[in-house]
């Protein structure tokens, strides 16, 4: 079910393809409307202000027409079929949007037992790149405009959609931003990378965005929301930032997708992809596994083998 | 004549009042964001952009300490914070949006409860506003009856001039004072033509009736609509120079520890959960209509002002792309 198309390298992608890509989206999604496949489909609308965009719950036909894909589609929408936030799902099958960034949360949450394929009817965008932030949000996507994490897509072609829309565009020879990053802090002596995440978790505020826009943080009772007792501290503090925030690295080691979401939506720019980038890196080396390529039964550290490694129990 | 203050004796003034050991807050660039941060000299003062953060922090801070215990002896010691060690305060470099704030959140702290902790650091301040030349798409306080050049809430008022100085206004009896204590950084002069401030794209709301429609509405489909994708975070709430709601936690252990008070938001799920389970905001469609309720409705009806500045800082923070001034055209165009 991939796009099928010819590869090619570009310096810049005009506002055309996503234009193309738009149609296809809205043939779609009046397609499946009309025809009663799903109840809703989740997509995007512009916002009232230039270059952005929000996600969108569409129920009609009329409503379909409007879907758009620009740049400023930056949102991973398979947040809004967790349990956590919405269940659009238990009115019936949905469709969703999904760039090949977001298919891998999707993969994932089937992992988890949390969707099922069946329900779904996946949109796949063919997609060239969105907008970083804190840019110029002009029409024309380049290397100057591009969100980090798609400097280095390995997954422009959606996977298992059910449609694919768009042909293949990929700006050509980026400078692999978060790669250098991470061995830059790779390469620093351990107090001075403490020194770096302690700087960048003082600033903090414990607003939660990162957690309520992460596909895979669908708890229902957060741990760090308990206060009796209380298991993390919740005020906005060195000690609880830091706490909360290795949490949320251990709970997503192995099931993070890398859609970059939480770094994204952070209003205090902290890089918490990063993290999510270091601990796949860990699952890789370990487990030769790779979280959300494909749905699997079990991710590896929630099963057990007997010839799993134990020589760490003492 | 009008007084007329350069930019390097503003910059000047910052450093005497350090010297002078005072607490003075300003844009100040941190990392890769600029937020209001204690200045520890002129040169740290940041003009060109609005901080990410609101300076509501100076007043309520987004932690503090209000008592700790111990115990000692098998009796617990309960010791409350000192007040009076809050220190002499000055604000510089505020825009209307955030000056403007404490002027508004003075009703609902000194209420019913008068809270210590704010009304004292309020007393021991100064703000010195600036007008605001540097808007985006997301800015609209013209249409909650600010303006890029309103004086509400400073003390004394900057407005940045063509040539690169500041024509003074000072607004209260503190402004006066803080340009009489350094009357040498403050020429007379006829200054030159002011910066021209930026348009913004929503420039009327018609407050009275957004806040009748809000009166007739409390069930509405228009809640179900943005709630519909609202992720329920505490983002737009903790940015907001308005926002003033706030949780106490007892940190430590049973033995030794802190009461803090620290920043909440009515958009978190828990924010009215009861001891008994019960959460009378339990689906994020109430908890929205909160906040533009609390907003454009029950603050004014307690106190005769609304809480919002226009500044955009939701609009531009929200991780969805929530607009409230977009909400607000279309309660108005209704
Ligand atoms: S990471 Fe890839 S799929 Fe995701 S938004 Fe960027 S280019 Fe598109
Ligand atoms: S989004 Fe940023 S500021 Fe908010 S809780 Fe997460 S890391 Fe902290
Ligand atoms: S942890 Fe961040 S990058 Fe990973 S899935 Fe959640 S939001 Fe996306
Ligand atoms: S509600 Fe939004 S626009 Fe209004 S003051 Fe708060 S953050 Fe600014
Ligand atoms: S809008 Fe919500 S968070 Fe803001 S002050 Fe009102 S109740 Fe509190
Ligand atoms: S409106 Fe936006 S910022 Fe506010 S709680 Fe909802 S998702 Fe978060």
């Amino acid at each position: 079910m991939n796009a099928k198309a010819n590869k090619n390298h570009v310096t810049s992608i005009e506002p055309a393809y996503y234009e193309a890509i738009t149609e296809a989206i809205r043939k779609e999604a009046v397609k499946i409307l009309k025809n009663e496949t799903v109840v809703g489909v989740v997509g995007y609308l512009p916002g009232r202000r230039k270059g952005t965009a929000s996600p969108a719950l569409v129920t009609t036909v009329e409503e379909a027409e409007k879907l758009i894909f620009s740049p400023a589609c930056v949102n991973n929408l398979s947040v809004y079929l967790t349990k956590a936030k919405k269940g659009v799902l238990k009115q019936g099958k949905v469709g969703i949007v999904a760039k090949g960034c977001d298919m891998r949360a999707l993969a994932g949450l089937m992992t988890e037992s949390q969707l099922q394929r069946e329900d779904l009817f996946i949109i796949g965008v063919v997609c060239p790149g969105v907008y970083g932030f804190g840019v110029q949000r002009t029409g024309t996507l380049t290397e100057e405009n591009i969100a980090r994490k798609c400097r280095e897509c390995t997954v422009h072609m959606p996977e298992g959609a059910d449609v694919a829309a768009g042909t293949h565009a990929e700006l050509a020879d980026l400078t692999p931003e978060e790669a250098e990053e991470m061995a830059r802090i790779e390469a620093m002596p351990q107090t001075e990378r403490w020194a770096f995440w302690k700087e960048h978790f003082s600033r903090c505020i414990r607003c939660m965005a990162c957690r309520q826009v992460c596909p895979f943080c669908y708890c229902e009772q957060c741990l760090c929301d308990k206060n009796r007792p209380q298991a993390v501290e919740s005020s906005p503090r060195p000690a609880g930032n830091m706490a909360w925030h290795l949490v949320r690295a251990m709970h997503l080691a192995g099931r993070c997708g890398g859609c970059a979401e939480c770094e994204r939506v952070c209003p205090m720019d902290i890089p918490l992809n990063l993290l999510n980038r270091r601990m796949a890196q860990e699952l890789k080396e370990l487990y030769d596994f790779e979280a959300g390529l494909t749905p699997v039964e079990k991710g590896p550290l929630n099963e057990y083998k007997e010839n799993d490694d134990q020589s760490f129990i003492k | 004549m009008p007084q007329i203050i350069t930019e390097q004796n503003l910059r000047n003034l910052i450093d005497l009042l350090v010297k002078e050991a005072k607490l003075v807050v300003g844009p100040k660039l941190s990392g890769s964001v600029v937020l209001y941060e204690p200045l520890t000299a002129g040169s740290d003062l940041t003009l060109d952009a609005l901080p990410r953060r609101s300076s509501k922090e100076l007043f309520f801070p987004i932690c503090e300490d209000i008592l700790s215990y111990k115990r000692e002896n098998g009796a617990m010691k309960v010791s409350d914070m000192d007040r009076s060690k809050f220190p002499e305060a000055v604000l510089i470099g505020a825009p209307p949006c955030d000056a403007g704030s404490p002027a508004i959140l003075d009703a609902v702290m000194s209420w019913d409860y008068k809270d210590e902790f704010y009304l004292e650091r309020r007393r021991k301040s100064t703000i010195v506003g600036i007008a605001c030349t540097k808007g985006d798409d997301a800015c609209f306080c013209r249409a909650v009856g600010l303006a890029p050049d309103a004086e509400a809430g400073s003390d004394l008022f900057l407005t940045p001039l063509k040539d690169g100085s500041y024509a003074c206004k000072a607004v209260t009896e503190k402004g006066q004072a803080l340009v009489a204590a350094h009357q040498n950084l403050f020429a007379e002069g006829a200054g030159a033509e002011p910066k021209p401030f930026v348009d913004q794209a929503v420039e009327k709301l018609d407050l009275v009736k957004i806040k009748k429609w809000l009166e007739e509405h409390f069930e509405d489909p228009l809640w179900e609509k943005i709630a519909d994708i609202c992720v329920g975070c505490g983002a737009c709430a903790f940015i907001c120079p308005a926002c003033h709601c706030f949780d106490i936690n007892d940190e430590g252990s049973t033995d030794d520890g802190v009461r803090r008070k620290h920043w909440d938001a009515c958009g978190f799920a828990k924010f009215t959960n009861h001891a008994s389970g019960h959460n009378p905001r339990d689906v994020q469609n109430k908890r929205y209509r909160n906040r533009i309720m609390h907003k454009f409705k029950y603050y004014d009806d307690k106190f005769g002002k609304t809480l919002c500045t226009g500044c955009g800082r939701c609009i531009r923070a929200c991780p969805v792309g929530i607009d409230i001034a977009e909400i607000l055209e279309q309660i108005n165009s209704k």
